[in-house]
């Protein structure tokens, strides 16, 4: 613990934040033109008799430092595992390589008990090739449990499958135990050091070499170009099983030394193919800690191989510059402006001019914060105030400023303030406030706790016929230009392929709930064209990529769309037009989920036609129905999860299970699998649809406000089983981060 | 070949321009990012390292409105704020609420600093320990502070302070000085590896009770803040 705590004072992490702190800060430096503003060192001695307590002394939110990686990505030595888990949330990204072997490792720490990888490896032949190819590219999936923690003298203990639903050429299972001790610091400058031990039991590829026993008998073989995607479970823990240990020695903050005996003989590698020659057991490596989020390695590995890793450790809940957001405007209680009963009237509200000029009051004052005001009702004693927001991701901050913006514009009587966030026209939720609530407890020692104590979150009403509309809002016409990628990923020939180019697109809003939008998409480079045929026995509907590139020139989308609400809970969709580069037809959603329920319920279908490969206006012959029944539920720890059961593109019948943790910073991490009635065989390789999907908010990033994000799903394979269309503006993903579970998990924003 | 060179700059104007957008709708990502990068680069360019002097209390005498002056200790930063707004509520205390024109803000409750907004990691809201009289802490006690941090969350440190009069001093304020008092409030809490120290000053008129100075704790990302009135 201490050795993190005197790592954080100068690192690179602070360094950012120090940076972007001048740079906000460098306005305010030159703010004050009446006072001849002066510089940022001239005047800033120390008070004479100040205490010399310091910050580093007071107390911090500590980060909890991350156990480095091995060439599978996960916590542990060298080619072996240990028992550490990552800090929760953690999101990895490691590059490992020896001896034309590559390994490109992502893990999320979904739980702090649990983890889980996903991996692309590629493995350079110099003999016979494997299954045919020079180079033999494969995708594997791991996940790693810690039995108990690591106590004052009981060694943390976790059990870990790799690659158990894949091809298998990784495929193994380990119990492994690993036990640290402090060591004293080398250097005074260095910090205290940690030296962790560990040792393991492995089975299936783990014992390979010096089995000691064996449990079951004789287990199958890795068989190259199988189909694989089953889980091997007849396999697991099945076998021979052989021991393997190492230590590591973090030397310092800085520097890690590890030693290891393996037990993997490389068996298939050291054969035919040659990939090089196992000459010992042990191995050595060297690690040096550049930045806490990046780790990168030496090694010497098997008697004769040089060996090279670079680790990225990622945690969402440290963000690279801690979000900015230009301070608010403070409430102004009334009793300071409005001392007098008659400032209390009511008589305004029956003054049409006067209702008017306060609704573009308000307007301006929304605007001010980026916020849209859609509609403003109004009466003597409440208001009910309508505003789109596409500036926060938080819709409890944009909540928040809204009330505030209330506060400062609307007359004194109006008491009561139902705020609805609004987009594409339907009222996503309304939060309720006193306005007295809000004055009296803007400066309150718990704010936070206490507003949220006295605000209520309902469902938002249907549009009173009262409601002033926002004059020049609709028409509303929006366009935009930008550049676009789109990539392909894991052909064995190429295993990433990328298309770029620019995106024209617009959209037309003639009325609330009404768009009517499209773009233009212009490939400027790219080699997506250049991939392989697809030899699916289903219908083509998604292994067509490749016919479908080669066309530069393309209308990506367009569509007309209206949502509304049909009733109280009720959320509608109907798109008909072009959704996507292969699909365009009739599609209608219905989702229901109260405003403070976990659960909400959906069904959706779609009538669709695939679109001819140069996407222009023309379609194939290929028709037909797909629609879901979709249940959702918010678990706890912001875990989401979804099933839905219906019929896919290719006409098969089957249901999509996926979980995703979302973080209230907008981070999310997820996977799924969709099991339909097409048989492994008619699937193809991979035998199922499965893939994760994760997305990294851009204000994260640049810590200021945004509802970007980057992000993108990744399949092992890509085939045409289980494949839905897609649709733009799906209801779920729209309303769910303005109901109340996601609003409360945003508290603290309110009056940021 | 031509062609390909065509679309080699076609794409580095692209990247170089990153897009645009116009409309009441979300701007898209790669826009919003070629945004940032310009104004980034922007800001680099425009850094400028021009050192002016501190101001006289002939300038200061000249300025009719109260203004603060505020270094950020861990940045060794300095600005100049407005007061923006001054209020009462239930709680003991006047609170007055600093900004910055670029929009940081300051809220002190009888001179104890009880929020920040704008610099990141903010604090959140504070308990002051303040009374209706003189500005400063009037008594030890429990000081519970909210601050921002980790994942959009609230963290709360619960602190017991104690508070002591150090006695007369006599401060200089840009070449005038004030008789005062200092007291200085020592807060200790926090759990486990969170643990740790807050020693806040004040510097108090000894005869109008009024806070001329003051070195206090904004939370463990943003660090001490010296304050001095530098108007009224």
């Amino acid at each position: 613990m201490q050795r993190m705590a005197v790592r954080a004072v100068d690192s690179p992490v602070n360094m950012i934040s120090k940076f972007s702190a001048r740079l906000a800060l460098a306005g305010w430096i030159a703010a004050v033109t009446c006072i001849g503003a002066a510089p940022a060192l001239a005047q800033s001695e120390p008070f004479a008799t100040q205490s010399t307590a310091s910050a580093e002394e007071a107390p911090r939110f500590k980060r909890i430092p991350a156990p480095s990686l091995n060439f599978y990505g996960t916590s542990g030595l060298i080619d072996m595992p240990s028992a550490e888990m990552q800090p929760d949330g953690q999101w990895n990204t490691t590059v490992s390589w020896f001896a034309g072997q590559s390994r490109y490792n992502m893990t999320f720490q979904a739980l702090p008990w649990l983890s889980a990888t996903f991996r692309y490896n590629g493995i350079q032949t110099n003999g016979t090739p494997i299954d045919g190819f020079n180079t033999y590219y494969d995708r594997g999936f791991d996940v790693r449990a810690r039995l108990w923690k690591e106590g004052r003298w009981r060694p943390a203990v976790t059990v870990g499958l790799q690659d158990f639903a894949g091809t298998g050429i990784y495929a193994s299972e380990y119990i492994v135990a690993t036990k640290g001790f402090d060591t004293p610091a080398l250097t005074a400058r260095g910090g205290p050091g940690r030296l962790k031990v560990t040792a393991g039991l492995g089975w299936g590829r783990l014992a390979t070499h010096g089995a000691i026993g064996n449990i079951g008998g004789v287990r199958p073989g890795f068989v190259a170009g199988s189909s694989g995607g089953e889980l091997s479970i007849d396999q697991w823990f099945r076998g021979d099983f052989a021991p393997f240990a190492g230590l590591e020695w973090q030397v310092d903050d800085r520097w890690g030394l590890k030693a290891e005996y393996s037990s993997d003989a490389y068996v298939t590698e050291t054969g035919g193919p040659d990939v090089f020659e196992r000459e010992s057991s042990l191995n050595f490596g060297v690690e040096y800690e550049w930045t806490p989020r990046t780790r990168l390695g030496l090694y010497y590995l098997y008697g004769s191989e040089i060996g090279l890793s670079a680790q990225f450790q990622l945690n969402p809940k440290y963000s690279p510059t801690p979000m900015m957001v230009p301070a608010p405007i403070p409430v102004s209680p009334r009793s300071n402006w409005a001392p007098d009963p008659s400032d209390w009237s009511q008589d305004w509200a029956r003054s049409e001019a006067t209702v008017l000029k306060i609704r573009d009051q308000l307007a301006e004052a929304l605007r001010q914060d980026g916020l849209i005001l859609e509609s403003l009702d109004i009466n003597g004693t409440s208001a009910e105030i309508r505003f789109r927001n596409t500036r926060y991701r938080s819709y409890m901050l944009a909540v928040g400023r809204a009330a505030r913006a209330a506060s400062r514009t609307l007359p004194a009587s109006v008491e009561t303030f139902r705020l609805v966030p609004v987009r594409t026209g339907m009222g996503l939720s309304s939060t309720v406030l006193r306005r007295s609530d809000l004055e009296a407890l803007e400066f309150a020692p718990d704010s936070t706790a206490a507003i949220l104590a006295v605000t209520g979150f309902t469902d938002a009403r249907p549009l009173s016929d009262q409601a002033l509309q926002s004059g020049d809002l609709y028409p509303a016409f929006a366009t935009s230009i930008s550049p676009y990628s789109a990539p392909a990923y894991f052909d064995p020939d190429r295993p990433f392929r990328l298309d770029v180019g620019l995106d024209f697109a617009a959209s037309y809003a003639p009325a609330p709930g009404w768009i009517f939008a499209g773009a233009i998409r212009q490939r400027l480079v790219g080699n997506v064209k250049d991939g392989r045929a697809s030899n699916s026995a289903l219908p083509h509907v998604r292994t067509d990529q490749v016919e479908y590139a080669q066309f530069g020139t393309t209308l990506e989308n367009l569509y007309l769309a209206r949502s509304w609400k049909p009733g109280e809970n009720l959320y509608a969709r109907a798109t008909v037009g072009y959704f996507e580069s292969m699909y365009g037809g009739l599609s209608s959603e219905l989702l229901w989920k109260p405003v403070s329920s976990r659960l909400a319920l959906g069904v959706e279908g779609n009538y669709v036609i695939q679109r001819d490969f140069d996407q222009r206006l023309g379609f194939r012959d290929y028709k037909t129905f797909t629609g879901h029944a979709s249940a959702y539920y918010q678990l706890n720890n912001g875990f989401h999860a979804q099933v839905d059961v219906g019929r896919y593109l290719a006409g098969d019948y089957g249901a999509t299970f996926s979980i995703d943790r979302v973080f209230a910073n907008g981070w999310s991490v997820g996977g799924f699998f969709t099991k339909t009635d097409v048989s492994a065989e008619d699937f193809g390789e991979g035998s199922f649809d499965k893939g994760f999907r994760f997305r990294i908010p851009l204000d994260w990033m640049l810590g200021r406000p945004s509802r970007n994000a980057f992000g993108t799903t990744i399949r092992p394979v890509q085939r045409d089983g289980g494949q839905r269309v897609v649709v733009p503006g799906r209801l779920y993903g729209k309303i769910r981060d303005a109901h109340r579970a996601s609003l409360e998990q945003q508290g603290a924003t309110f009056w940021e | 070949m031509r062609l390909h060179l065509a679309r080699l700059t076609a794409l580095s104007v692209m990247i170089l321009v990153g897009g645009c957008s116009r409309g009441p709708e979300k701007a898209p990502l790669e826009v919003e990012v070629a945004q940032a990068v310009g104004q980034k680069v922007a800001a680099l360019r425009n850094r400028s390292e021009e050192v002016r002097p501190p101001p006289t209390r002939a300038q200061l005498d000249t300025v009719k409105s109260p203004y603060i002056e505020v270094t950020l200790e861990r940045h060794d930063l300095l600005a100049y704020l407005r007061q923006e707004a001054v209020r009462r509520d239930g709680d003991p205390g006047q609170i007055v609420v600093w900004r910055t024109d670029d929009n940081v803000t300051l809220a002190l409750r009888n001179g104890v600093l009880i929020a920040t907004r704008g610099l990141g990691d903010d604090l959140l809201s504070a308990s002051a320990l303040v009374g209706n009289g003189a500005s400063g802490p009037q008594r030890g006690g429990a000081r519970s502070y909210h601050i921002r941090g980790l994942d959009n969350e609230s963290r709360s440190l619960n602190l017991a302070c104690d508070l002591q009069d150090l006695g007369a001093e006599t401060i200089e304020i840009v070449a005038l000085s004030y008789a005062t008092r200092h007291l200085q409030q020592r807060c200790e809490g926090g759990e486990g590896a969170e643990a740790g120290v807050v020693v806040n000053d004040y510097w108090v008129d000894s005869v109008s009770g009024r806070l001329w100075q003051s070195r206090q704790w904004a939370g463990p990302t943003i660090g001490y803040l010296r304050i001095r009135q530098l108007t009224l």
